[in-house]
């Protein structure tokens, strides 16, 4: 599904991506680790297309074609969804007009009809119980006055609508208390499928605990430094990240740093 | 001062017109000074600093007449709201609905208008004011007395039909003491016709009154919109004036508010579209003349194209003004490299105990709020198109009449949503 090739990317010049290798297949699960400035939020904008960064070496290859090649709008109807680590707040525009105007634009990019006004409704509706969301909040501006734990929910509601192949969910966990993980756990899994995948960027095994991955990866530096099962997040858990083979720049850094 | 090269024989020619209300004396000796401050300023130019950012020459190189009372000829869409209409400044009675005791016509009212015309102007008017006041011949008179609440919406449309016309308009609102009216004020014309429309509302809130204005300028795309509405307000009284611009070439208003009563509240709402070669150029200004008032400003502005805007707001607070609360926004969102935004915040506070604030900004669509739109799979021009309505409708949604704002927002959408308009 996702093939990533020795990527490097910059921005303003600055090198952040330093040769990232990731194979995601159909169906798979990923769950992404490391240290704060490591890169994990540029590896998945860079995925999703966001501007401002320059791709200097390597390809990200997608359903066989060159992703690369691809705008962020085009790349979200070809079935990449991101769940930003920081959801923005669009003021004047109603999560309900803005998800209408996202499956309107997916489907006459796919050739197909709009969706009844009906039929949307009883779809959005759906999936906000899905995330145990209250109606209500679907009237209001996009994220606007949203708690931190709303707006993760608001993004996993968008993507229960867009239904895309591959979610990139960007420390969605992150502000959320117990049970909100537990719903958002839940509405995650709901839509998992053998031909869905994920890659969940975390700083926390918990999430892991809910959301089982196939794989962990240990990014530093802007490359991933270790891979394994699941349980490569419970050692990560107990020991930290400084016995991880390639994180010794890391450790200086930081302690230049301080 | 009217210079050798300047073409004013069409004001000139206004004398020879019979204006009405020629037999009351003091129409007459208002109009005579009008006059003599007219020539004595003459029309603006660049060179006022005022006007500085407003090119008259288009205007200028143009002879436009007064015309005579002509039926309406164009098409206007239905309404169940009480409706006047003028035509090329002249009241269309058969096209009108809503004539009553409070609502009547300029030349109707002279006698009750005596006490507040030009009232609420202000000392130094610029030449389009002081000609309006010289040869303002109708416009429509809203009066309602103590406690007397006008009921629903009232619409006064303004249509310019006929090429180089000109219409000096005079418009009063007198609100005696608790009163309660909301007034919807439209200018149209059709694109391709050249016209000046020169207009001005004077409304005057009593104690406690409640006027609720708006002002929807959809003039011909060549004509040129010179506007003016100019409050006063005593204790107590709550104005809204929203001042909508959606076409015109050259638009310029004036809108100024005197809190002369205390308690007194303005709030002024301000919205430019501006597109081709649109010029708005919106001057505001909110006179705290005693204590314990509050001002409210909130102007928009999207611009296309190679469009330009000015927006000028002054906010003077008098020494005795204490505890004044004033706030003044004014956001201009750029869509074309080409078009150019000037503000001015204008603050002259000589009250110490105060409360002003304000904020201009100039700019582009949000770059994250855009990704975020894409990485939903929003094409770009609508994720364009969405941002730029939720900037403009921030003013729409400050109506508080239902029936005003759902039109407002439809209009909007139709003008910055095409294709995307069953979103809102
Ligand atoms: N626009 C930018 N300009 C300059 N530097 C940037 C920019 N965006 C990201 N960076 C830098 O790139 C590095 C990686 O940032 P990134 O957001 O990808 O980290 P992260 O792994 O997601 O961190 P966190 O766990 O804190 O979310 C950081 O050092 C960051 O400061
Ligand atoms: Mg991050």
């Amino acid at each position: 599904m996702l093939k990533v090739t020795n990527l490097h990317a910059s921005i303003d010049g600055k090198s952040i991506l330093n040769g990232i290798n990731l194979e995601v297949k159909p169906g798979e699960v990923h769950a992404i680790m490391g240290p704060n400035g490591s890169g994990k939020s540029t590896l998945t904008n860079v995925i999703a297309g966001r501007d401002g960064y320059e791709v200097t070496q390597g390809s990200i290859e997608y359903l066989g074609n060159d992703l690369l090649e691809l705008a962020a709008e085009e790349r979200a109807c070809e079935g990449i969804f991101l769940a930003f680590q920081y959801p923005v707040e669009i003021p004047g525009v109603s999560n309900m007009a803005m998800l209408k105007a996202a499956m309107n634009s997916m489907r006459k990019y796919h050739g197909q009809e709009e969706i009844k006004a009906g039929d949307f409704l009883k779809l959005i509706r759906e999936k906000a119980d899905l995330v145990e969301m209250k109606h209500e909040f679907l009237k209001r501006a996009v994220n606007q006055g949203f708690s931190g734990g709303e707006k993760k929910r608001n993004e996993i509601l968008q993507m229960a609508m867009l239904e895309p192949k591959l979610a990139l969910l960007d420390e969605t966990d992150s502000g959320l208390d117990i049970d909100a993980l537990k719903t958002v756990s839940h509405g995650v899994n709901a839509l998992r499928s053998p031909e869905r995948s994920m890659i969940l960027v975390t700083h926390y095994q918990r999430l892991l605990d809910y959301i089982v991955p196939d794989y962990v990866h240990v990014l530093a530096n802007g490359k991933i430094v270790k891979s394994g099962d699941k349980s490569l997040a419970l050692e990560l858990e107990a020991k930290g990240y400084s016995w991880i083979e390639g994180m010794e720049d890391t450790a200086a850094a930081v302690q230049q740093a301080s | 001062m009217i210079t050798a090269n300047e073409n004013t024989s069409w004001i000139t020619a206004h004398a020879d017109v019979a204006l009405s209300g020629a037999n009351i004396a003091w129409l007459n000796q208002q109009r005579k000074s009008a006059l003599t401050q007219f020539e004595a300023v003459g029309l603006p130019g660049v060179r006022d600093e005022d006007w500085r950012y407003t090119n008259l020459r288009a205007l200028k190189s143009n002879d436009y007449a007064l015309t005579s009372a002509s039926s309406l000829n164009i098409e206007l869409a239905d309404t169940t709201n009480p409706r006047l209409v003028f035509v090329d400044g002249h009241l269309d009675q058969a096209a009108s609905t809503g004539l009553s005791d409070s609502v009547t016509s300029l030349k109707d009212s002279l006698e009750i208008v005596e006490a507040h015309f030009s009232s609420t102007l202000p000392k130094k008017p610029h030449g389009f004011t002081a000609l309006n006041t010289a040869y303002a011949h109708d416009g429509y008179v809203v009066h309602l007395k103590s406690g007397q609440v006008l009921e629903g919406v009232l619409e006064v449309v303004f249509v310019s039909q006929s090429a180089d016309a000109v219409s000096h308009t005079r418009n009063l609102i007198i609100a005696d003491a608790n009163t309660q009216c909301t007034i919807v004020e439209r200018h149209v014309g059709t694109h391709g016709t050249v016209y000046l429309n020169n207009v001005i509302t004077e409304v005057v809130a009593g104690d406690n009154a409640h006027v609720d204005h708006y002002k929807i300028q959809q003039e011909s795309n060549d004509a040129f919109h010179m506007g003016g509405v100019f409050i006063n307000q005593a204790k107590g009284a709550h104005v809204k004036s929203h001042n909508i611009a959606l076409s015109g070439l050259v638009t310029r208003n004036d809108i100024h508010s005197n809190l002369l009563g205390q308690g007194a509240h303005v709030e002024m709402n301000g919205l430019v579209i501006g597109q081709g070669r649109q010029h708005v150029d919106n001057h505001t200004e909110v006179n705290h003349a005693v204590p314990n008032c509050t001002s409210d400003e909130y102007y928009k502005t999207v611009l296309d194209d190679h469009s330009r805007s000015v927006f000028r707001g002054r906010i003077i607070v008098a020494k005795d003004a204490q505890l004044t609360n004033a706030d003044q926004q004014n956001n201009n969102l750029l869509l074309s490299k080409d078009a150019e935004a000037d503000c001015k915040p204008q603050l002259e506070i000589y009250a110490d105990d105060v409360k002003c604030s304000h904020g201009a900004t100039v700019g582009q669509l949000d770059p994250v709020s855009l990704f975020y739109l894409k990485s939903r799979g929003i094409d770009a021009k609508s994720a364009n198109a969405l941002l730029t309505f939720a900037f403009a409708n921030e003013v729409i949604e400050r109506i508080n009449v239902d029936s005003v704002r759902q039109e407002l927002t439809q209009i909007i959408a139709g003008e910055l949503l095409s294709g995307l308009e069953e979103l809102v």
